[in-house]
């Protein structure tokens, strides 16, 4: 999971990139409006953690931008503005959430789970393919009832494939949803982690596209 | 009594009352004055009439009515022997003066008329009460339906001064519905000249409490607003800490937590400091104060972050500079403007302080090598928590707008430039020590 955090504050920044870490998210932190603009126009994320209050473009022209080009990645706002005038603006210009500073980081990796389940097209938390069952809350996979373990890398992998059973994603982009552009990535790292998958869960759960990329058959 | 409606009742009440009496004794007089003259006429016209019937017939004989009239009537003959008395009983006037006299008989005063006949004396006498009862009734004629008219004019008085006051008891309803919410000016049209007055400074007042109340309610939201950014990475890096997989990992969120309290206390004094330092109702005395003092316990003050940051910080101070002001400020604006230039300027950079006389008061100069504000920015840059993108971390947003409103309130105006050959330069200019 891919996610995109704009906060001007460069301690908050930190403090989310390392909690978002932990929880297994690859994160790009842009600190103005103007890059995050430009992040936003060049790459994909699964989800955006968006500051109100930036310096060169606000939060909401960013947002606006976006929507304008009906692009739908979730975007959740996280803000200090917490009156209900701003609050409505917010959620008018397109946004999928709003958490008001100071938040709790449970509930923010709550609602961002809620708002990924919601953009998935689901209700459940879990994902459901074939067999096999992801929780993306306890970050645990079950095959046919059993629990596999698995490296936190293989479930981001996992997860990625099985938000868009038949999507094939390339290497490049599981990469980017692994580490994000400031991570360092090991070269053959993603095959690494689809053969891991495969022995785990079966040689037929993740296909290859030769030249393309990876999927998970329909 | 400090009712304009009882003063004015009570004084114009005394006013009617005090003509009335005043008209009353004028018309009393005037009366006397003109009955007398008639009287006296009277008198002499009865004394000529008799003259021509004494000499005909000595024993004369008056109409009864004429004997019960305030008349006296007297006759002497040749020899001075009375020959008639028109009525029994009265004391005597014995002497008689010829023409007009005033007696004075047993308290009682008379007026008399005499007049020479061919056969004797003829004395008219009548009381002078008899006249003062007259004047007097057509005084108290005047006077009475003055008097009677006292309650109705009362009454109406008390209308018009109600309805005078009315202007003012409209705005003084019209300011009681004011309160710290609802500051809108009160309407001023239609007011008398004398209420118009008033009112207009009473609006000049609301609107400067409008905007004394809006810089308040707009500094505490700010205020509120800007606390938010360091608690919120207090709690972050507490909940950091908790969930803080190895070692290493709780001792960075250890770290940065001290860090994020740290932020939030600086924060706090600064918002502090600002808010003593905004215009109170009691403006501080100023006095005059060493300028060199402020300026070198300001240096101190700042000097552990420029030890921290490697900052070359310099001072040149003349002795003597002498401003109106109160040292506690003075201090904090120093404190401030080198706090600001430490934090802009890159390590091995210098800041440089000098305070000197100039010939138009004292002149203090903060300049650093650090990277200046651009010529657009340089008016916000006094705003309340402005901070530009390349704002160093740790700083509050609030060092210049104490700087500002301490200079405010010294009456001293501060002005950014280029330093030479680059940096900032502020320059704070004192008025001249009155």
């Amino acid at each position: 999971m891919r996610v995109l955090l704009v906060e001007d504050d460069r301690m908050i920044a930190q403090g989310l990139e390392t909690a978002l870490r932990q929880d297994g998210y690859a994160v790009d932190v842009m600190r103005d409006g103007r890059s995050a603009a430009e992040a936003l126009r060049n790459a994909r994320f699964d989800i955006v953690l968006l500051d109100l209050g930036l310096p060169e473009r606000d939060g909401l022209e960013v947002l606006r931008d976006l929507r304008s080009r009906a692009d739908p990645t979730p975007v959740i706002i996280v803000t200090a503005r917490d009156d209900v005038p701003n609050r409505i603006a917010g959620l008018d210009a397109g946004a999928d959430d709003y958490i008001v500073k100071p938040f709790d980081l449970d509930e923010v990796g709550a609602r961002m789970r809620s708002v990924l389940r919601r953009a998935a097209g689901r209700g459940d938390p879990c994902i459901h393919h074939g067999d096999i069952t992801l929780n993306p809350v306890t970050h645990t996979v079950e095959r046919a009832g059993v629990p596999v373990a698995l490296s936190a890398h293989e479930f981001s992998v996992l997860e990625a494939l099985l938000q868009r059973p038949g999507a094939v994603l390339s290497r490049a982009q599981l990469e980017d949803r692994l580490y994000g552009w400031s991570g360092q990535i090991e070269s053959n790292a993603v095959e690494v982690y689809v053969h891991g998958l495969r022995r785990k869960l079966g040689s037929e759960s993740i296909r290859t596209l030769r030249g393309v990329g990876y999927y998970v058959p329909k | 009594m400090n009712s304009i409606r009882a003063r004015l009742l009570v004084a114009l009440l005394a006013l009617v009352t005090v003509i009335s009496l005043l008209a009353g004794t004028l018309t009393y007089r005037r009366v006397l004055a003109e009955t007398s003259l008639l009287f006296d006429y009277q008198l002499r016209q009865m004394a000529l009439s008799l003259r021509s019937q004494v000499s005909m017939a000595p024993r004369l004989e008056l109409p009864p009515d004429q004997a019960d009239a305030d008349f006296v009537i007297q006759i002497w003959d040749l020899y001075g022997k009375r020959v008639y008395l028109s009525r029994a009983g009265l004391p005597l006037i014995d002497q008689t003066t010829l023409g007009y006299a005033d007696v004075r008989i047993a308290g009682e005063r008379w007026r008399t008329y005499g007049l020479q006949t061919l056969d004797g004396v003829i004395q008219i006498a009548q009381p002078v009460r008899v006249r003062e009862a007259l004047a007097g009734g057509a005084a108290l004629r005047v006077v009475l339906p003055l008097l009677l008219l006292l309650p109705l004019l009362g009454a109406a008085t008390v209308g018009v001064v109600r309805s005078g006051l009315l202007p003012l008891r409209r705005v003084a309803a019209e300011v009681q519905r004011r309160d710290a919410h609802s500051l809108t000016p009160i309407p001023a049209a239609q007011l008398p000249s004398e209420v118009a007055p008033l009112v207009l400074e009473l609006n000049r007042l609301l609107v400067r409490l409008h905007g004394a109340f809006q810089a308040q309610r707009a500094f505490i939201a700010d205020a509120a607003h800007e606390l938010r950014s360091p608690l919120t990475a207090v709690r972050l890096e507490l909940q950091l800490l908790d969930r803080a997989p190895d070692a290493a990992a709780r001792l960075t969120a250890r770290q940065n937590l001290g860090a994020a309290v740290e932020r939030a206390i600086h924060l706090l004094e600064q918002l502090l400091t600002l808010a003593r330092q905004e215009p109170r109702e009691e403006p501080a005395a100023l006095a005059p104060v060493p300028l060199e003092a402020a300026v070198a316990e300001g240096m101190a003050d700042a000097h552990a972050l420029a030890l921290v940051r490697h900052i070359d910080l310099s001072l040149d101070a003349q002795p003597g500079v002498m401003v109106q002001g109160e040292h506690a400020a003075l201090r904090t604006l120093v404190r401030n403007l080198i706090d600001n230039a430490v934090r802009y300027t890159p390590p091995g950079g210098s800041v440089r302080v000098s305070s000197t006389q100039g010939p138009r008061g004292a002149v203090l100069e903060v300049c650093d090598s650090g990277p200046g504000i651009p010529v657009v920015d340089r008016e916000r840059a006094f705003d309340r928590f402005y901070r530009r993108v390349s704002a160093p971390e740790g700083g509050s947003g609030l060092g210049l707008a104490i700087v500002k409103a301490i200079a405010d309130r010294h009456g001293a105006r501060i002005s950014l430039a280029d330093a030479v050959p680059s940096g900032l330069r502020v320059t704070v200019l004192f008025p001249p020590p009155a």
